[in-house]
């Protein structure tokens, strides 16, 4: 199969045209009334301007094309405390705003190509998927471990490969094995039974959607789970009726929508199937009223936008053959893709919740800190970042934050705990289920 | 790029000592780090720091001052380093001191108009805090990202200059750590601690740290005026066929002291992006257009503004000029009156097309030598196929005339470095010719001043960088002495 993954040097030219200018430090807008904020949440916690932003990054970049820098352990290290988030990328407004997260996953293939990345933390990562197809060491018999009360209810979950089904739910690694959000499958099941869906999983059969690979810049691991997982798929849909997958992991849905599109043949593969987010595939039913919310939950809550149902989804308009303005010309931006709005009109829909909306919010987002790898390599200031996340929806009054994503969902109760708050975390489908 | 030093003078012993005084986290002379910090968009030449350190408080900036001092070691102040002039290039290598950390607004004075920050401050960060209290700045149209206090330091301009004139002359009071790093400080807070709000009536030493490009001390804090925001904008725009005309414009209208802004820029400049390399401008399209930003209070000011201005442009025509009402190009006027501005903080209006690299000769010339130098300027650029995108502003009423190119350039290669340096150098030395002076000058810059210069003025520089600086450790080279 042929994969269109672009490496450091292909990215030169684009690397090139960053001016150091430095408006990608901090997250602005005019408005009125003009808004500021922290965006980066490397340089909050290192702040040298290495450490910063894509700024830092691109310096990086061009510091190991120039052959000036040369690998150390440290520098290996710098390249990695980043959770490539895209909060940079949404200040920058040159042509090589679209490749920022690339740049900076394209300097992490070529540590690991070079045999320096990922940091030894990391590692683990790439040998549990090597070993479980999972990043988390998880036995595969583990993976269906969620479904047992749908079984004890004798409502049991259909496995895909024994039972035809059109939808497979795509739980995720997250969901499966992390002890802590595993109600996010559970509730996430529960909503489609309750919506009488027809659905199955792959169970035991199910492998990692790569993501974590992928942005730790381990780019053959990640090949070996898309390929397989793109071959499954096509299976399903050819041979067991599958037309839409839903996935309640943002990393997962940015994988599959995004990474695996650098594959030549993506477009064959998933001919006839829709890919689609938990939160946007229940929209639909929301929005038709065929999903009513019942009962109240009178609680004062806000909404954590995760990077990768959000500025990850952001789709570019270059100008690609040069006749709008120049080859390679960044035009503009889609936010359509983004899961901004749809999550928050749902949880306002849901009797008796008071909406708190936090400063940094859409596509200036501030990002959890547990992305790109940072969860694994770096769980102190993972948790110490998510505290100031946390800190920030103290602020408007919530008491709990809703999310779309179990890494950060994860990763923000960790910070939620380090700041001793007693603010609590929750997915968005769990307060579904619940209002349901 | 590159040419970047091989060899590094780093010294562990040094590095130890900096980790003490501002603990291990804000200090480093890690290469990957360092490399960051040793170039800008500029065609200034890379030079690596050896250090860099991020004190945290005044007493670690003392502390880091006074080892340096003693051990001889050059100490470069940086906030953001987005001065177009590689004034935070470390000349000589040595410490890189990132001020960034110290980043609180320590006071926003509602009632007397004063605010006092710390030099991390950015545009971006004070524009929202002062929001909340209808007051503003004079934003450069610079990146949010900038910090306030250089600006002001370095004479920085903005948006209200074309009423009060450059950011500096907005200070009001500062706290220094010299370079030998004893703790000073000039204006009201000298005399009563908690009092920031005038640098008069005393003498005028906050003179001896405002246009030095971070080579006689570091600020620690800064006050500076800030000014209430009238609801009612409105942009008057206008276009000639010459910088003559359009000189004659601005000088008029500029007599009247009714605009925030008063900006001319040449067709190229109008564009966004700068076209690069250089592109004939359409024969149908004006040469320079204006806009000239008013804020009034109520709907008569604005009338009576208005009122004036059409004064001024039938004045004109009665003159012979070629001035018409114009639209500016929208993107453009938006990143120039809609400050902080993303636009151009980004630079995406001045470099998106050539890429990665800016540099100007920015000067303030008397508004009478705008013709003759921007004529000279255009054979020049266009013989080295750059655009001449030049800007004209009136700032404080008619009182300085500021004349710059605003020239990018693609950095990947050094020939066209090289070409915009050339370029650039030689309108320097036309502008200077003609009596302008180049401001936030680089070094290349500062050599051409120095040349031109009084020989008592060069003395007179020298002494009073040796009394504060007598080991020539702050910002060293940076002012060609
Ligand atoms: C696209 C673009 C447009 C711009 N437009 C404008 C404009 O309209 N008007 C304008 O004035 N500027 C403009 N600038 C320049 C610059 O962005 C602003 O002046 C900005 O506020 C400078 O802040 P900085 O943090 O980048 O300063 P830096 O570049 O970090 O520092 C500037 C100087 O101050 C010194 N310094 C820094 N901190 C201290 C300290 N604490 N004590 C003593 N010295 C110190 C440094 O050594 C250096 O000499 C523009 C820049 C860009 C890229
Ligand atoms: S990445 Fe973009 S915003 Fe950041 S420094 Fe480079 S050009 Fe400026
Ligand atoms: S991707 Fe996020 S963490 Fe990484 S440099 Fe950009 S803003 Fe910082």
């Amino acid at each position: 199969m042929k994969w269109n993954i672009p490496s450091l040097e292909e990215l030169e030219d684009v690397i090139w045209k960053c001016t150091a200018c430095g408006n990608c430090k901090t997250a602005y807008d005019f408005g009125p009334p003009p808004f500021y904020g922290e965006i980066c949440p490397a340089g909050v916690e290192y702040g040298f301007d290495g450490n910063m932003a894509s700024k830092g990054k691109i310096a990086f970049a061009r510091g190991i094309l120039d052959g000036e820098l040369e690998w150390t352990q440290d520098f290996v290290d710098a390249i990695y405390k980043c959770t490539v988030c895209g909060g940079c990328q949404n200040q920058c407004e040159l042509d090589h705003k679209p490749f920022i997260p690339e740049i900076i996953e394209a300097m992490r293939r070529k540590a690991v190509a070079d045999g320096v990345g990922p940091m030894p933390t990391q590692k683990v990562i790439a040998q549990s998927m090597r070993s479980f197809d999972n990043p988390y060491q998880g036995p595969r018999r583990v993976r269906t471990d969620w479904t047992r009360p749908f079984k004890k209810a004798k409502n049991p979950i259909k496995n895909i490969m024994k039972k035809d089904a059109p939808i497979l739910y795509y739980v995720g690694c997250t969901g499966a094995f992390n002890l802590p959000v595993r109600n996010l499958p559970v509730a996430t099941a529960s909503i489609f039974q309750k919506l009488g869906l027809d659905f199955g999983i792959l169970g035991e059969n199910e492998i990692c959607c790569g993501s974590t690979a992928m942005r730790l810049g381990d780019a053959e691991e990640f090949k070996r789970v898309a390929e397989t997982n793109l071959k499954i798929f096509k299976d399903l849909h050819d041979n067991h009726g599958v037309e839409t997958i839903i996935t309640s992991c943002a990393g997962c849905y940015r994988a599959i929508k995004k990474d695996y599109s650098l594959l030549d043949e993506y477009e064959d593969l998933l001919d006839g199937i829709q890919i689609i987010h938990t939160t946007d595939f229940l929209f639909n039913y929301f929005k038709e009223g065929k999903m009513k919310f019942t009962k109240e939950l009178p609680w004062k809550v806000t909404y954590h936008d995760p990077c990768h149902t959000g500025r990850h989804l952001i789709s570019f308009d270059i100008d690609e053959d040069g006749s709008k303005q120049w080859k390679g010309s960044y035009l503009g931006k889609s936010e359509d893709n983004c899961l901004y709005d749809i999550p928050r009109e749902m949880l306002k829909a849901i009797p008796g919740i008071d909406f708190r909306e936090m400063e940094r919010i859409g596509s200036n987002s501030y990002c959890c800190g547990g992305g790109g790898g940072v969860m694994t390599g770096y769980g102190d200031w993972a948790a110490k970042n998510a505290g100031l996340r946390i800190q920030e929806g103290l602020d408007t009054g919530a008491e709990q934050m809703i999310s779309i994503c179990p890494f950060c969902h994860y990763n923000l109760n960790e910070g939620s705990k380090r700041i001793q708050s007693n603010m609590k975390l929750y997915d968005l489908v769990e307060l579904i289920d619940m209002a349901l | 790029m590159t040419e970047i030093p091989k060899e590094s003078k780093t010294d562990s012993r040094i590095t130890k000592r900096l980790c003490e005084i501002v603990g291990e986290k804000n200090a480093t002379d890690m290469k990957h780090i360092r490399y960051a910090y040793s170039y800008d968009l500029s065609f200034v030449k890379p030079k690596l720091p050896d250090y860099v350190v991020m004190p945290t408080s005044v007493e670690q900036v003392q502390g880091i001052m006074k080892f340096a001092n003693q051990e001889k070691i050059s100490v470069t102040p940086f906030t953001a380093g987005s001065n177009i002039g590689g004034l935070c290039i470390p000349e000589n290598g040595g410490i890189l001191l990132d001020m960034k950390r110290m980043d609180k607004i320590i006071r926003i004075d509602e009632e007397s108009h004063y605010t006092i920050i710390e030099p991390g401050v950015s545009h971006a960060k004070l524009a929202s805090a002062l929001a909340k209290y209808n007051l503003r700045w004079s934003w450069p149209v610079g990146p949010p990202s900038g910090s306030v206090s250089s600006n002001a330091l370095c004479h920085g301009i903005g948006g209200l200059s074309g009423r009060y004139g450059l950011n500096s002359e907005e200070i009001t009071s500062m706290e220094v750590v010299l370079p030998t790093g004893e703790l000073v400080r000039v204006g009201s807070c000298a005399i009563q601690e908690d009092a920031w709000h005038s640098c008069m009536p005393l003498p005028r030493v906050d003179g001896l740290f405002t246009g030095w490009l971070g080579t006689t001390g570091v600020i620690t804090k800064i006050g500076v005026r800030i000014h209430p925001m009238p609801p009612i904008l409105k942009v008057f725009t206008t276009s000639t066929q010459t910088l003559g005309h359009m000189a004659s414009y601005l000088r008029t209208l500029g007599n009247y002291e009714i605009c925030d802004d008063l900006t001319s820029v040449s067709w190229w400049l109008s564009q966004v992006p700068i076209p690069y390399p250089y592109k004939p401008k359409p024969d149908d399209a004006p040469e320079w257009v204006s806009f000239a930003t008013t804020f009034s209070w109520t709907q008569k000011e604005q009338e009576a503004r208005e009122e004036i201005w059409k004064m001024v442009v039938d004045e004109e025509i009665k003159k012979g000029s070629s001035l018409e009402e114009t639209d500016y190009p929208e993107e453009a006027l938006k990143a120039r009156t809609q400050l902080p501005s993303q636009i151009v903080g980004s630079t995406k209006n001045y470099t998106k097309q050539a890429g990665a690299g800016i540099s100007w000769p920015g000067t303030f010339t008397p508004l009478n030598r705008w013709e003759p130098i921007y004529d000279e300027w255009k054979k020049i650029l266009i013989a080295r196929n750059l655009s001449p995108s030049v800007r004209v502003t009136n700032y404080r009423g008619v009182h300085y005339g500021m004349l710059r190119a605003m020239i990018p350039f693609p950095k990947k290669d050094p020939e066209p470095i090289e070409n915009a340096r050339q370029a650039i150098v030689e309108c320097l030395k036309v502008d200077l010719d003609h009596g302008g002076i180049p401001y936030k000058p680089p070094v290349d810059f500062g050599l051409e001043i120095n040349k031109r210069a009084h020989p008592g003025y060069v003395e007179l520089l020298k002494k009073v960088k040796h009394m504060l600086d007598p080991n020539d450790i702050m910002n060293t080279g940076k002012l060609a002495l």
